[in-house]
């Protein structure tokens, strides 16, 4: 059997079988893939129709008998650009033997079989009529609906449904089903009853972590991914949304409001955190480098996880199957085009890297949406009129877009009390650390630089090392800041600046070492100054660098002194030498003891005494305000018999620097911040109160000054850090703040409260403004309201069909995510209507669901085939009728904390940050970190959820599953653990491990093999692992 | 629009109820039956070298004298300043906002290496690739390919045939594990060796089973989990599989003809074996020196490649479909040469050269060339033009792949660029059409095996090169 005849509409295969062409299975596939969209039900271009043999000879497309007089013939052969069929950009030409499948039938005559009925109107397909409550069926006298609507269908197709499982089994699958977790031996030999055992586990946290692993494959969950530390796709800190699915999934939240928050929480409820921290939802899409590719990610999943509506066939061209245009599609799109994402601060945390809800918010109230013609952003078409719109034929429910005004919370984020008492607090805390230092200095207790040495007592290993940069080797450099690639086998630093980025080296070199060092320079702004520095500590406070300058005019070889983050410059260490660009030069630096020798090209250029060495010295690669390559380095001992050139001038000048100047200026610094801090929270209320500022009012304008003053008061400390080829701007910018403080004027600048993600790549985060729109369009939630209003017809179906197939294995819809014209009506499409109407009527609360579909007896039945009827495994094999259970393989998850939790390690600690996705955790994995570059391999190896799209789970059986439960640490240490725990006695310890794995009793036979093995093997770890890899501890029976 | 991920749902679901599955996807199928037959396939298998970063289509098999008599000089002020004009760009699409990438390319730039004619067909090769220039006369040139991404983004782009900004699609390899089942069950299907970066999957919608499995060349630990991570002997690991087996067989008295089971059963007895073939296959003990010299694995430079090389031999002998090999470390990719080309370019068409033509050499010499396609491949050109003093800049709009064996044509220049290799202009092929070629010579229809009905479909889906066929 090969899938892909599967795949194929069986093209010509039944001509070739059995001669001449038969219409229904040759000629109509051919047409139905390629013309119907336009000529059939959906829309009848230039009034055809090709549905129906008959409507083709009525509209003269075909003239039975003769095919070259018939225009189909000619329009699926020609290559005239304006007569072609398809047209050009809507399909692909007919093939060669596919036109003459065509011919050849027209030539037989045309012949078709009597009553061809045209294609059904799409008003009429089963997904779009309203939902109503269809009556229990009559014939049997079940209470539950589930059972009542199956074994109706039982009845009339004479299936014996199989019995109820055993009962541990049974529990097994429950607590699996609403947990994740397998019942313990205690929770197995329970007397409650199992209707109270439902409620017990729904009432149970766990059941918001395991169907909320359900609906974070549904909704996309992904951790932010980019490359190295730049963010490209989702948002930092995620994980907020990720437990705000469980909690709402605990508290029974409905899920028409969970939608309705998801989209548009900000909207709903401006001023509640839970609603807002829903819109992680559209955080998710985030896309650095293109909006479009964005906002088709937020539609085409939206449309298909809330509605089954596979709205991204209709991006390029009007749906091809369903009534969706591609008017509809911009217009859906344009629900969305006003929003942007921010990270909001939360109490406690002021820095965005640690903590911050990412959310949505409209940036754009005036946001417009164009139709692309083809779906290519370069082909707007600025005839169509695009606006928030649902699509036509749903358009009767849809409310209207109403503007929404917000709280000064969420347009000032800046204004919150908690954030102000934090802004305020950190002030206070720095005002405090400068305090110290001032007072350690004074003391003398700190002096400059610190820790002074003329030696360099090596504490951590020193090791040599080379790299010649052909690859990121994170465990041997830190890297900080943008511009360094490795490309084309280099270590490349693409942009000429002046800040602060640096590769520093982990491993820390040998006290007298000899370095040598390979690159060139390419270009930069002005000083161009390339090197390498040594005795870096770890913070990169103190050191010694030694860099070649090709700076216009004075390039030179220079040795400098990194020395509390002020640098110096030896006149003594210095030497006049041409530096070109694009040349390779190689740096020999060879340390011993305080004595330093440069050579450049191997020419010896320097030799100077440091003033002192510092411990634990580390490598730092140095590109200032240059382009440059680094081809290799390689850092080794120096040969103990190495002589070293001593310098010729033997008095180092080292500059004298007042230790108070720089810890005195920084208190000033942090006071005046305190002080501004809380003139802009003044400044701040009064805006808010009299929405405007008027720069004339005396809090306002005090804010200003003070503002000002603290940028002189910080511009003072930067002066005095900055390093050399800094100092120019540092004085520059001192002299600006100093003037501005003179001048009149200025803006007040409200309190920074969120950090706005990047809306391009090329943007800065800082240069947005602090405060957003006061109001919001209103655009999402009307959107929301229309898809969670109790007369869509399509999302209680959709979210009903998930919920089902979570629990059976299968769906009742075939498709999750399209319930489309090509998806036929469900076998049991009553019963999909009697549960949604159901969870429409009881406010959308999904345990109401899992209730009644738990306690069916549908549910309880047992998953085997044993002593099954005959005749009923011959007419539904497939248990497209439900007479038994389905079995079903845990989800990667599932497998991965049953483990622990079967010999009691799994730590049972809810929701927080993303964690490592360690071998090693005992966390539950739905906290593990999930994303494009962080993913668990033992969970990847069992079809763990596909980040870009999973609506369903898919079952592979592969062998590496097999070796990754056989091989991997974790279930090796289970193992370990569970033979060293119970029972002396060997078949108390087999009961016992058989309980504990996979909830049963083992038979006599199983005993039998297993007292075996022992005999054979006395390692009960070995026995336990073989449990662990029992097929019947992989599925949930 | 048909949604691909809709149709392969419903047609999993299709076929599996044709074979009376209710689950478990196809890989289950691949381990309950057979290969798929596919009675015109040409080959079985297939090597894909992929140079990571963008190797010069000049300076190796589309050499252009044009660019040292117009040294120095700027595009446009040269003769071939009509390559410039705009509607020659409208193919490219940007990924980055800003992107310089891809414009650098001021004056042009002589070539960095010579070149020779080599074989009875009198190709030309540079003289940085003389030993795959010995092979010439069973390669298939494609001097005219051409991508849509002028970033690295293009290799996803060559494997997918998607660009970065569309829908994720499943790469070749993934398709054509699909498409045509295994040949050996203790060994993976689809292999990868060597650093992936921008899409680290190749499954997508047909599922993680259809990613390509890494594989590391160290016979200790070629892939994941191939050992016990803790202190479990030998013995030991047989006879908790062999438990776990009879367990598993007593189990299917209470749940009888179970196919997720039985598949189970089947795929731990896969496994154990996997465990020792895996590391077999990449051991090279039993090769002869003069083999492991043909590859290069006497020498430091090349030992590397050739190691993979010659697993990828091993691996074809095995039946094993497709094994991708991913040349270059970086993000980006080591060829990535915006500087220093010359040093960089020559260092490392060292490591591939001998290797590659060794490992064609050896594949023709045990018959394995009839049915096993050689691809070699790269994610862009490089311009014409100079970036900086001594680098080219990405360059998608005209560059070079070669193909050989399993009924491809040897010998053979296909298509060609311009006077100084700017744009593909004699029958220029995007990437996918090297993906209708192979699944045509490995007997699939490409345009069956996926959905049709999509956008630019005859771009998405690839015309067979039919004048590269034998």
């Amino acid at each position: 059997m090969k899938p892909i005849t599967w795949l194929l509409p069986a093209l010509g295969l039944h001509s070739f079988i059995f001669g001449a062409p038969d219409y229904l299975q040759d000629v109509k596939p051919l047409l139905a893939s390629r013309c119907f969209d336009c000529h059939g039900a959906l829309k009848q271009e230039a009034k055809l129709r090709v549905d129906t043999a008959q409507s083709m000879i009525d509209a003269e497309m075909i003239i039975p008998g003769k095919p070259d007089d018939s225009e189909l013939i000619y329009r699926i052969t020609t290559t005239e650009p304006e007569e072609r069929m398809p047209p050009e950009h809507e399909g692909a030409m007919f093939l060669e033997n596919e036109v003459n499948i065509i011919r050849e039938w027209i030539a037989n005559g045309a012949p078709v079989p009597e009553g061809e009925k045209p294609e059904a109107d799409p008003q009429d397909h089963w997904a779009y009529q309203k939902i109503k409550r269809p009556p229990l069926p009559k014939d049997v006298s079940d209470q539950n609906p589930v059972d009542a609507f199956i074994h109706s269908k039982h009845r009339e197709m004479a299936l014996k449904p199989q019995p109820p499982a055993e009962p541990k089994i049974l529990l097994r699958r429950l607590y699996l089903d609403l947990s994740g977790l397998p019942p313990t031996t205690e929770q197995l030999l329970t007397n409650a009853s199992y209707e109270d055992t439902v409620d017990q586990l729904l009432a149970s946290p766990h059941y918001g972590e395991r169907w909320g692993r359900h609906w974070m494959d549904v909704w996309r969950y992904s951790d932010w991914y980019g490359l190295g530390g730049m963010l490209r796709h989702s948002q930092k800190h995620l994980w907020h949304w990720r437990d705000w699915i469980i909690n709402s999934l605990n508290k029974d939240k409905g899920y028409d409001r969970m939608i309705q928050e998801m989209l548009a929480g900000d909207e709903l409820d401006p001023q509640s955190r839970e609603a807002v921290t829903g819109t992680g939802y559209l955080a998710r899409s985030y896309y650095v480098f293109n909006r479009n590719t964005w906002l088709d990610a937020t539609i085409e999943h939206s449309a298909k996880a809330f509605l089954g509506i596979t709205m991204n066939c209709a991006k390029c061209h009007d749906h091809k199957y369903d009534p969706i245009s591609q008017v509809d599609y911009y217009n859906y799109r344009s629900f969305f085009e006003p929003h942007h994402l921010r990270l909001d601060a939360l109490p406690g945390e002021t820095n965005f890297d640690k903590n911050g809800l990412p959310r949505a918010y409209d940036r754009d109230l005036n946001a417009t949406t164009s139709l692309f013609q083809r779906g290519d952003p370069a082909l707007p078409d600025d005839q169509k009129n695009i606006q928030p719109l649902v699509p036509k034929m749903f358009r009767e429910f849809a409310p209207e877009v109403q503007t929404v005004s917000l709280p000064p919370s969420s347009w000032a984020p800046g204004s919150r009390s908690y954030f102000q008492n934090d802004q305020i607090k950190l002030a206070e805390s720095e005002i405090l650390n400068a305090r110290k230092e001032l007072q350690e200095y004074k003391s003398g207790k700190k002096a400059i630089p610190p820790e002074v040495k003329k030696d360099n007592p090596v504490n951590q290993k020193a090791e040599s090392f080379t790299d010649g940069f052909e690859a990121e080797r994170p465990e041997l450099w830190k890297i900080v800041g943008g511009g360094w690639r490795y490309q084309g086998g280099n270590l490349v630093q693409l942009e000429p600046v002046m800040s602060d980025q640096f590769v520093r080296s982990l491993k820390v070199h040998p006290r007298d070492f000899e370095l040598t060092m390979e690159f060139r320079t390419t270009g930069g702004k002005k000083w161009k100054s390339v090197g390498v520095c040594f005795d870096i500590d770890e913070e990169g406070k103190n050191g010694h660098v030694v860099y070649a300058s090709a700076v216009n005019n004075a390039q030179k070889v220079q040795v400098a002194h990194r020395t509390n983050n002020r640098m110096t410059y030896p006149p003594q260490a210095q030497k006049r030498k041409q530096i070109q660009l694009d040349k390779n030069y190689v740096f020999t630096l060879q340390v011993k003891k305080d004595l330093l020798n440069v050579s450049l090209n191997h020419e010896h250029l320097i030799s100077h005494r440091l003033p002192q060495r510092y411990k634990d010295g580390r490598i730092e690669l140095l590109a200032f305000d240059a382009i440059a390559e680094f081809n290799e380095i390689s850092v080794r001992e120096l040969p103990a018999d190495t002589k070293l050139k001593p310098p010729t001038s033997h008095s180092p000048n080292l500059v004298k620097v007042d230790p108070t100047e720089l810890p005195k200026a920084r208190l000033k610094a942090t006071l005046a911040k305190l002080k501004a801090i809380k003139a802009r929270i003044a400044a701040d209320k009064w805006m808010i109160r009299h929405s405007e500022i008027d720069i004339n009012n005396e809090i306002i304008s005090h804010s200003i000054v003070s503002q000002k003053e603290y940028l002189v008061a910080q511009a003072e400390v930067d002066l005095l850090t900055a390093k050399a080829g800094k100092k120019a701007a540092a004085e520059k910018n001192l002299a600006n703040a100093r003037k501005a403080l003179e001048e009149d004027g200025g803006e007040h600048t409200p309190l920074r409260g969120s950090q706005m993600a990047l809306v391009s790549n090329v943007d800065k985060e800082p240069e947005y403004s602090a405060i957003y729109e006061k109001q919001s369009t209103g655009r999402r939630l009307a959107l929301a309201q229309w898809i969670t209003s109790s007369e869509n017809p399509l999302a209680a179906r959709v979210a009903i069909n998930h919920i089902w197939m979570r629990h059976f294995g299968t769906p009742l819809v075939k498709s999750s995510f399209d319930f489309g014209r090509r998806i036929p009506k469900p076998e049991h499409a009553e019963l999909l209507d009697w549960l949604a109407s159901e969870l429409i009527a009881s406010d959308w609360s999904m345990k109401k669901i899992h209730r009644i579909i738990l306690t069916s007896e549908t549910w309880k039945r047992t998953a085997s085939n044993l002593h099954a009827d005959p005749k009923t495994i011959k007419t539904d094999k497939n248990n497209q009728y439900y007479w038994r259970m389905n079995s079903r393989r845990m989800e990667s998850q599932v497998i991965r904390d049953s483990l622990l939790h079967i010999a009691g390690k799994l730590d049972l600690k809810m929701g927080g940050p993303s964690i490592n996705p360690s071998p090693d955790s005992t966390r539950r994995a739905l906290y593990f970190l999930h994303s494009r570059d962080q993913q668990s391999k033992f969970l990847a190896t069992f079809d763990d959820a596909e980040i870009l799209a999973c609506y369903e789970r898919t079952e592979s059986i592969v062998p590496q599953q097999a070796l990754a439960l056989s091989n991997a640490k974790l279930p090796i240490q289970i193992s370990e653990s569970l033979g060293k725990k119970g029972p002396k006695e060997d078949t108390a310890f087999i009961n016992e491990l058989f309980q504990k794995i996979l909830c049963r009793m083992p038979t006599d036979e199983e005993l039998h093999e297993c007292l075996q093995f022992l005999n054979k093997m006395p390692k009960r770890d070995r026995l336990a692992h073989a449990l662990l890899t029992h097929n019947d501890f992989l599925t949930i029976r | 629009m048909i949604d691909p991920s809709i149709a392969h749902s419903i047609n999993r679901r299709r076929f599996l109820q044709g074979t009376g599955l209710g689950f478990g996807g196809m890989a289950l199928n691949n381990l309950l039956g057979s290969p798929r037959p596919t009675p015109k396939a040409k080959a079985k298998s297939v090597i894909w070298l992929f140079m990571r970063g963008g190797v010069s289509h000049m300076e190796s098999f589309d050499p252009k004298p044009a660019l040292n008599d117009h040294a120095g000089k700027s595009i446009p002020d040269s003769p071939y300043a009509s390559v410039l004009e705009p509607e020659k760009f409208e193919n490219q699409r940007v990924v980055v906002v800003g992107d310089a990438n891809g414009q650098q390319r001021n004056k042009l730039y002589p070539l960095q290496v010579g070149y020779k004619q080599y074989g009875q067909s009198g190709t030309a090769v540079s003289d940085w690739f003389p030993h795959i220039g010995q092979q010439v006369d069973d390669l298939a040139i494609i001097r005219s390919m051409w991508t849509t991404d002028n970033n690295h983004g293009a290799q996803v782009q060559f494997h997918s045939g998607r660009h970065m900004l569309d829908p994720h699609e499943p790469t070749i390899g993934a398709w054509i594990n699909y498409g045509l089942g295994s040949l050996n069950d203790d060994l993976p299907q689809f292999i990868n060796i060597g650093p992936r970066f921008f899409d680290k999957r190749d499954g997508h919608y047909l599922g993680p089973a259809y990613d390509a499995v890494n594989l590391k060349i160290d016979p200790k630990n070629p892939l994941n989990f191939a050992k016990p991570e803790g202190k479990i002997s030998l013995e030991e690991q047989k006879a908790t599989f062999d438990l776990t087996g009879r367990l598993n067989r007593l189990s299917a008295k209470m749940y009888p003809s179970d196919p997720a089971l039985e598949a189970r059963i089947k795929s731990y007895e896969l496994a154990y074996r996997m465990q020792s073939a895996v590391p077999e296959t990449i051991n090279f003990d039993d090769e002869s020196e003069a083999t492991k010299k043909l590859y290069g694995l006497d020498q430091k430079e090349t030992r590397p490649f050739g190691e993979q090389l010659l697993a990828a031999r091993r691996f074809v002998e095995r039946g094993v479909r497709f094994i991708q090999i991913m040349h270059g470390d970086g993000a980006a990719g080591a060829w990535d040469q915006h500087s220093q080309l010359k040093k960089n370019h020559a260092k490392l068409a060292g490591q591939v050269d001998l290797p590659t033509a060794g490992l064609l050499q050896d594949l023709k010499q045990r018959g394995l060339l009839e049915d096993t396609i050689v691809v070699f491949a790269t994610e862009f050109g490089r311009t014409p033009g100079s970036q900086g003093t001594d680098g080219r800049d990405h360059h998608p709009y005209g560059f070079s792949v070669w193909m050989a064996g399993g009924g491809i044509k040897g010998g053979v220049v296909h298509g060609s660029t311009d006077e100084i290799g700017f744009h593909a202009v004699e029958h220029p092929h995007y990437v996918t059409d090297i993906h209708a070629t192979l699944l045509h010579q490995l007997g699939l229809d490409g345009r069956s095996l996926e959905v049709p009905g999509h956008k630019r479909i005859e771009q998405d889906y690839g015309h067979i090169i039919s004048e590269i066929l034998a």
